[in-house]
């Protein structure tokens, strides 16, 4: 499902751990329009619970995580 | 059906407990109930649970060897503080490796030097509230000792400042990425990962034939707690229950979800504590320490900075240790070194440990049954003023 998206912007929070990915994607989504898509490249196992969390009480639209190579990649489409 | 059969079927039953305990997420308020739930047994078997106690051990230990220290400190092979930590730490690793999530985890140098600011700061913080976010917090308020409740307070206003400090670095010196976590990265040859369940599930095994060796010799109790502190690991790495995200949450996002499951946790560990020592089947006096109310306060507002900082309190330091996370490593030194130095500090110092206030066992002061009510009274309005924070965001710092 995730495989097709193409993200508007990407964010790199490799090496970091929580909660910098969330604040970091908390911020830079504040700079993003409505309907765009933010990829975050993290390496934390938390960030798979937290950014979730983070887009259902936010209202931004969770679209999945994909493993890659030490990393993952996760999407969310701003409110 | 023939026997060949039902040995697929058992195997398959344990292939789906594998994936239900070790590949999907636990809700975080089973999280706080299994922990209160272990946070008494542990109780009843020898005495509450804490982490800092043992970080503290290790590091007496540590400058004792340098010859800094004149006195020996218990052998962290018994000392009952040192096993729990080392529980702690041993269950998060198995934890971890069973559910495909160990991996040495570099961070850039900035983050590294928040492992050890955090890790400072939270020594200090425990030495003087009596505990960390664990023993001077969660048991504390469990054990019926007004320094908790200080500590909580403390608790909260540092995990604000901390977070005004994280807000403020984003804003000025953006962490750098350090990309892929390279353990994982190789194509070909031996796929680490795939072993891992297997390496987890033989140091699970290893600790409860440690837990045997120690009955063997005597150190029942000592080995039993090995297994408690075993469990909070486990539970703990599963749940990813976090301390710190019950008191920075409601200001960084507003989520009150752990916030709810730390109130949780707290009441059903009171209630048990309280029957226990109510019943007199244990010591008033256990885990009343002396921290009311200025070591609490003062103590909870400095382990919050630190805490925030550091992103792992005392258990999740510990636990993330276990993971690979090196910044939480060096943290979990800082904070073991830090500690014992300032515990000595005040130990040896008759000014600096009056001034950390006194021992307040409430119902000395309110009976325990106005003590069980107060507590739970004060747990829920943290539940639900974390659930109307949730709603408002009356609290929500925004960046």
């Amino acid at each position: 499902m995730v495989d097709n998206i193409t993200p508007d912007e990407t964010l790199d929070c490799r090496g970091l751990s929580c909660p910098m990915p969330l604040l970091k994607t908390k911020k830079a989504i504040g700079k993003m329009k409505s309907g765009q898509i933010i990829e975050v490249l993290g390496t934390d196992p938390g960030t798979k619970n937290d950014l979730p969390g983070f887009a259902k009480k936010s209202g931004h639209e969770y679209l999945g995580d994909k493993d890659d190579q030490g990393f993952t990649r996760f999407f969310l489409k701003v409110r | 059906m023939n026997s060949e059969r039902e040995n697929l079927v058992i195997i398959e039953i344990l292939k789906r407990g594998y994936r239900k305990i070790f590949d999907e997420n636990w809700p975080l308020w089973l999280g706080g109930l299994l922990i209160s739930i272990m946070s008494i047994i542990t109780f009843a078997w020898a005495r509450p649970w804490g982490v800092a106690g043992g970080l503290r051990n290790w590091g007496d230990w540590f400058f004792s060897l340098l010859s800094i220290y004149q006195t020996k400190p218990p052998s962290p092979l018994i000392s009952t503080n040192s096993i729990l930590t080392l529980g702690l730490l041993w269950g998060a690793l198995g934890s971890a490796l069973l559910s495909k999530q160990f991996a040495i985890r570099m961070a850039p140098p900035l983050e590294l030097l928040k492992g050890v600011v955090g890790g400072i700061l939270m020594g200090i913080g425990a030495a003087m509230a009596g505990g960390c976010n664990v023993g001077g917090f969660y048991s504390a308020i469990s054990a019926l000792s007004f320094s908790g409740l200080a500590m909580m307070v403390g608790l909260i206003a540092g995990a604000y400042v901390g977070l005004r400090y994280l807000y403020w670095e984003l804003e000025h010196l953006p962490s750098r990425s350090v990309g892929a976590t390279p353990s994982e990265k190789k194509e070909g040859g031996f796929k680490w990962l795939n072993a891992e369940p297997y390496i987890g599930t033989l140091l699970l095994i290893a600790a409860i034939i440690c837990a045997w060796i120690y009955s063997q010799h005597a150190y029942t109790r000592v080995g039993v707690l090995l297994l408690c502190g075993l469990a909070f690991g486990i539970i703990i790495q599963r749940t990813r229950f976090c301390f710190v995200r019950g008191f920075r949450d409601p200001f960084m996002t507003g989520q009150g979800e752990a916030t709810r499951a730390v109130a949780i946790s707290v009441v059903v560990s009171m209630l048990g504590f309280a029957a226990l020592k109510w019943t007199g089947l244990r010591p008033e006096s256990i885990s009343v320490v002396q921290a009311s109310w200025f070591g609490g306060l003062v103590g909870g507002l400095l382990f919050g900075i630190g805490m925030v900082v550091a992103g792992g309190c005392g258990s999740g330091c510990v636990w993330r240790a276990g993971e690979g996370q090196i910044k939480l490593m060096l943290a979990v030194i800082c904070f073991s070194l830090s500690t014992s130095l300032f515990k000595t500090l005040i130990r040896t110092s008759k000014g600096f440990a009056d001034l950390m206030g006194h021992r307040i066992f409430l119902p000395d002061y309110l009976t325990y049954k106005w003590t069980v009510i107060v507590i739970l009274f004060i747990m829920t309005i943290y539940y639900l003023a974390a659930t109307w924070n949730e709603e408002t965001d009356r609290f929500t710092v925004e960046i």
